[in-house]
């Protein structure tokens, strides 16, 4: 509508590509720093490994190094523990080393960890759930333990093999364990009362017969509750039915799955949801499982070995006991959970990140931390006192001797979305088991195929 | 109008034509140092992501330093087109839009004719609609959460036990068809406050006596409202519904925080599923197709509107 | 006469009561959330509610600001969202004032592109910002979030504040030119002053948004210390049990600020609202 001479808005565009790639030029690196740029290629061109390789040498410390620790322990009990006991308890010992603890919410720590890997400010060492490390060491981020640390062996020998193995992948171990738990039956004893039910359920049919006296109670009374259909939730009651989620060798999902077992399983777990029995947030919003057990709302749940510190914390005056999951026809099987220490290639302190996991995995830390509920993974632990005469670690440690992994595969977080999804809409009605698990297992058999 | 008042100037008197140039010039020369400083934050953190997010959309793009990235032509396009969730999730982000925006302006609307009738203590109640606008969303996601469970939570107490609407509690959170409904709730409730000052600000400026005048002729308030007010409000009604379309399309926050998608990703809307393919499966290249074609979409439907809504001769 | 008044006075009171039944819907799940605020040990939300609690405390508010480092997030938050409401509004106004006065070369180019980037999604470029801030060293840094603010709400601020301009009048800046005074003169002596509503309301939504601001701030700062509050708010929100009185305790002296700020501006919404932009 206005006059103006032709070439000038084209003048502008030109400038404005100018100040554009002008930004796009990556700003000089700070002198320390690794300079490691994402590259852009065309699909043709093959990318060596080298690339990758571009680690910085750890440097010798001079005056205090400071390293950051990112962890996903609970605000109220285990990072209190950890700031005001265990980190001045390292630094005293290290007058060179300063520890930056970070608390992240568990939902948000994959996140913001990958993004913190992405923007090349990775923290030194995180305590990561145990299924993130499968995923993290085939990004290549983190560093393989057994080669930067030389007393490696020494800790590969004094760790529970089990936990240990969660930090094998592709022929390295990428970490250390650092806690290892599982989860196993906690009833509402003022409910048990009520309802008469005299002793914890065994198996799956007295755990039915038990649901039965619980609705008895009443109609807003919940026999059991669960947060969702993700596998935390329901692969102790598949692997107690006798059914599994894959191959013991990791290559198929199908026929496991959608298997015999696991179809008991989710018919089991849609039964409890049919008769009222099961808490219909497992559907999809969640509940609110401590708050609807305190007010007596829920009478069981599975929980892992921090509940008894933390849910004391919050409602002292409840009366609550626990028991082993449930046995079906494949035995009482829960699922083992727990942490792993790992450090990151991005890591500029390997030495001190190194010192600092020496310091978690001795048998004096570990039994400190048993104090708040986490559970020792190192072998000379079992032995002592402390946790022979544990308040609650008995139950968990017999839970533990015939608990299962989840996954190990680097695919896993899109693994656990797809059966999750599945389970959840045959369990709310809206598919039959094998529409919905019949073709979640298809999908995770792509995932799982090499690629 | 500006441009026109100086093509007039120039074709005057050429004595002043030189005078007129440099001041030109002069002009130029401000206009620069005016807009530089915000011009160039914009370019730097603003312009340029977005460009870059846009040569992401045809990559198979590694953040991971080191690692390479792919380029995949328009594979991350079709993709989209061919994925369930994606299109879900962009009729969810319609459907927001649809339900919340007439939603939001019809109460906003409602509230402020009511509120311009009061007298004393208008602007206690205006600060009382404006109350949910000025909370943050982390907070009353938190509290619709709460409200919305079942089969204990506030809503279900209402019309189940207050009102006995209906029988048993409503599984809002866990069934696909109703869990979309609190995010609607809350989307719209969040934003009747900032439509509602807009308008009430709005109605203030209309001349009590056209009122009189039309009381006088015996219209009723009904026709008051349909023949004064709204023609008269209709610039601000139209600002209004394209800054709130534009925001509903753009919903994220109330989807991550009240359901995150669930129940089995139900509920996702065009941006929350972009979010989660990038920072939860790393696909940059993915998530960055998608929210383009939304942009693309915003785009067009901006345009079309504001050439349906303004008249001619405001069109620029 | 004496019908026709009290029937206004009915009317009024019609008026007031529905007004109110309003505002109680609006504001139920803040009564809701004051009164849990004041219950101690919280960790379930009292259901069917209880609007006034059997033991009040104010302990809940006195945990939430001593605890957790909230008065440095609260500090962070309030620096970071005054810092950037300053800014935008200056920016915005310079960019607004030079397209709603200036002929130069490019503006309907420079306009047409910020109109453009009006509408699309900020968070689309979520990730290369992430990536630039990173080159910039701007990762874990409020200033960091200050440019990202800032430049994500220009746009908007320089749309609205363009058409306020344009409809002041211009015969007296042309007079401030022809005797000898400069741009700037005419800017920061005339225009802003005559401004004041406009500048109000943008301040006033500008700052609102910096203080709400969300996922930027989760993304961009991974530092503790340099939360700001809505992240910091919401990991107060545990996996395990969350104690609801700390957390809307909490929240509730997040919201003082922001009442303040729109409580001492909002003499001028009117003003600003129904010139400019809002008018179409």
């Amino acid at each position: 509508m206005r006059s103006h001479k032709p070439f000038v808005p084209v003048f502008y565009l030109l400038l404005l590509a100018a100040l554009l790639l002008s930004a796009c030029t990556p700003a000089p690196a700070a002198p320390v720093e690794p300079q490691k740029e994402t590259v852009v290629v065309e699909k043709e061109v093959i990318v060596t490994q080298e690339v990758e390789k571009l680690v910085t040498p750890t440097q010798a410390p001079t005056g205090p190094v400071t390293i950051q620790f990112w962890h996903t322990f609970n605000v109220d009990v285990e990072t209190k523990f950890l700031e005001e006991v265990l980190i001045p308890a390292f630094e005293a010992a290290h007058p060179d080393i300063k520890v930056e603890q970070v608390q992240v919410p568990y939902d948000q720590f994959r996140r913001k960890l990958l993004t913190a890997m992405a923007g090349g400010t990775a923290p030194d060492l995180i305590r990561a759930d145990i299924i993130w490390v499968p995923e993290f060491a085939d990004m290549g981020a983190l560093a393989a333990l057994d080669e930067v640390m030389p007393d490696f062996e020494t800790y590969k020998e004094a760790v529970f093999p089990g936990p240990l193995s969660t930090n094998y992948y592709n022929g390295h171990y990428y970490g250390l364990p650092l806690d290892t738990n599982t989860r196993v039956l906690v009833y509402n004893e003022d409910m048990f009362a009520a309802a008469g039910i005299e002793a914890p359920p065994a198996t799956m049919d007295e755990f039915l017969a038990a649901c039965e006296k619980i609705k008895a109670l009443g109609d807003d009374k919940y026999c059991f509750a669960d947060g969702g259909a993700y596998a935390w939730a329901v692969n102790p009651w598949i692997w107690s039915f006798g059914g599994d989620v894959t191959d013991p060798e990791i290559t198929k999902a199908s026929d496991y799955l959608n298997g015999a077992g696991s179809q008991a399983a989710y018919e089991f777990l849609k039964n409890l949801i049919d008769q009222g029995y099961m808490h219909p947030g497992i559907l999809g919003g969640g509940v609110d499982a401590w708050g609807g057990f305190a007010s007596d709302q829920i009478a069981m749940l599975l929980e892992g070995p921090w509940f008894p510190p933390l849910f004391g914390s919050q409602f002292p005056d409840k009366g609550y006991g626990l028991a082993m999951m449930p046995a079906g026809s494949g035995g009482s099987i829960s699922v083992v959970g727990g942490e792993d220490i790992v450090m990151f290639t991005q890591s500029q302190h390997k030495e001190a990140a190194a010192e600092f996991i020496r310091f978690m995995l001795s048998q004096e830390t570990q039994l400190q931390l048993a104090t708040v509920g986490q559970m020792p993974v190192l072998t000379s632990t079992s032995d002592t006192p402390e946790i022979q005469d544990h308040d609650f670690f008995g139950i968990f440690l017999q839970q533990l001797e015939t608990a299962k992994a989840r996954t190990p595969h680097p695919n896993w977080p899109k693994i656990e979305e797809t059966y999750t999804n599945a389970g959840a809409a045959y369990l709310a009605g809206e598919m039959t088991f094998e529409e919905a698990l019949g073709t979640a297992a298809q999908t995770i058999d792509g995932l799982l195929a090499p690629r | 109008m500006e441009t026109r008042m100086l093509q007039s100037a120039e074709t005057l008197a050429t004595p002043k034509r030189r005078k007129l140039s440099s001041m030109r010039k002069r002009q130029i020369r401000a206009a620069f140092l005016f807009i530089l400083p915000g011009l160039l934050l914009f370019l730097v953190f603003n312009l340029y992501p977005l460009i870059k997010s846009f040569q992401i959309s045809f990559y198979e793009w590694s953040i991971m330093p080191g690692r390479a990235s792919t380029f995949v032509g328009l594979d991350n396009y079709l993709r989209a087109f061919q994925d369930p969730i994606a299109r879900l999730s962009f009729r969810n982000t319609l459907l927001y839009t649809l339900i919340t925006v007439p939603g939001q302006m019809t109460l906003a609307m409602l509230a402020a004719l009511l509120l311009n009738q009061l007298g004393r203590g208008r602007g206690v109640y205006r600060l009382l609609y404006y109350l949910p606008v000025i909370t943050s969303w982390v907070i009353v996601a938190l509290l619709f959460r709460y409200m919305f469970q079942s089969p204990n939570g506030f809503i279900n107490y209402l019309l189940v036990d207050v009102l006995q609407v209906v029988e048993k509690p409503i599984g809002w959170l866990q069934s696909a068809k109703t869990a979309n409904i609190p995010i609607w709730v809350l989307g719209t409730w969040k934003g009747i406050g900032w439509s509602m000052v807009i308008f009430l600000a709005g109605l203030t400026t209309i001349p009590n006596d056209l009122y009189e005048a039309a009381a006088i002729d015996g219209a009723g308030s009904w026709h008051r409202f349909w023949h004064i007010t709204l023609p008269l409000l209709r610039p601000t009604v139209v600002f209004t519904l394209v800054v709130l379309l534009i925001g509903g399309l753009n919903v994220f926050l109330p989807v991550v925080l009240v359901t995150n998608g669930g129940p089995l990703q139900q509920t996702e809307v065009i941006l929350s599923y972009m979010y989660h393919q990038a920072f939860d499966f790393l696909d940059f290249g993915y998530g960055s197709a998608m929210s383009f074609m939304m942009a693309v979409f915003i785009i067009v439907l901006s345009f079309i509107q504001i050439r349906f809504f303004r008249q001619p001769e405001e069109i620029r | 006469m004496v019908q026709f008044a009290s029937r206004r006075k009915l009317l009024s009171f019609m008026y007031y009561l529905l007004a109110t039944l309003g505002a109680a819907v609006m504001i139920l799940p803040f009564v809701w959330m004051v009164s849990t605020s004041f219950k101690e040990h919280a960790f379930v939300i009292e259901f069917p509610p209880r609007l006034i609690p059997a033991n009040p405390t104010l302990s809940n508010f006195e945990q939430a600001w001593t605890a957790n480092n909230f008065q440095l997030y609260f500090r962070n938050s309030l620096l970071v969202a005054v810092t950037s409401t300053l800014l935008v509004v200056l920016l915005s106004a310079m960019m607004a004032y030079a397209f709603a006065r200036f002929e130069f070369p490019g503006k309907e180019l420079i306009f047409f592109i910020i109109l453009l980037v009006l509408f699309v999604p900020n968070l689309i470029g979520i990730i290369p910002q992430f990536l630039l801030a990173k080159t910039l060293n701007l990762r874990n840094s409020l200033i960091g979030l200050v440019f990202f603010y800032v430049s994500g709400s220009i746009p908007f601020n320089t749309f609205l504040l363009r058409g306020f301009f344009e409809a002041l009048p211009k015969e007296l800046e042309e007079a401030v030119l022809i005797d000898g005074g400069s741009y700037f003169t005419i800017f920061s002596r005339m225009v802003l002053p005559l401004s004041k509503p406009a500048l109000a309301t943008v301040a006033i939504f500008s700052f609102l948004g910096f203080w709400d601001e969300y996922v930027q701030s989760l993304t961009f700062i991974d530092d503790p210390l340099k939360r700001t509050l809505p992240v910091a708010i919401a990991s107060f929100h545990g996996q395990h049990g969350t104690e609801w009185g700390l957390v809307f305790a909490a929240s509730l002296i997040a919201i003082v600020p922001v009442v303040l700020v729109y409580i001492s501006l909002q003499r001028y919404f009117t003003g600003g609202l129904t010139t400019g932009a809002f008018k179409g």
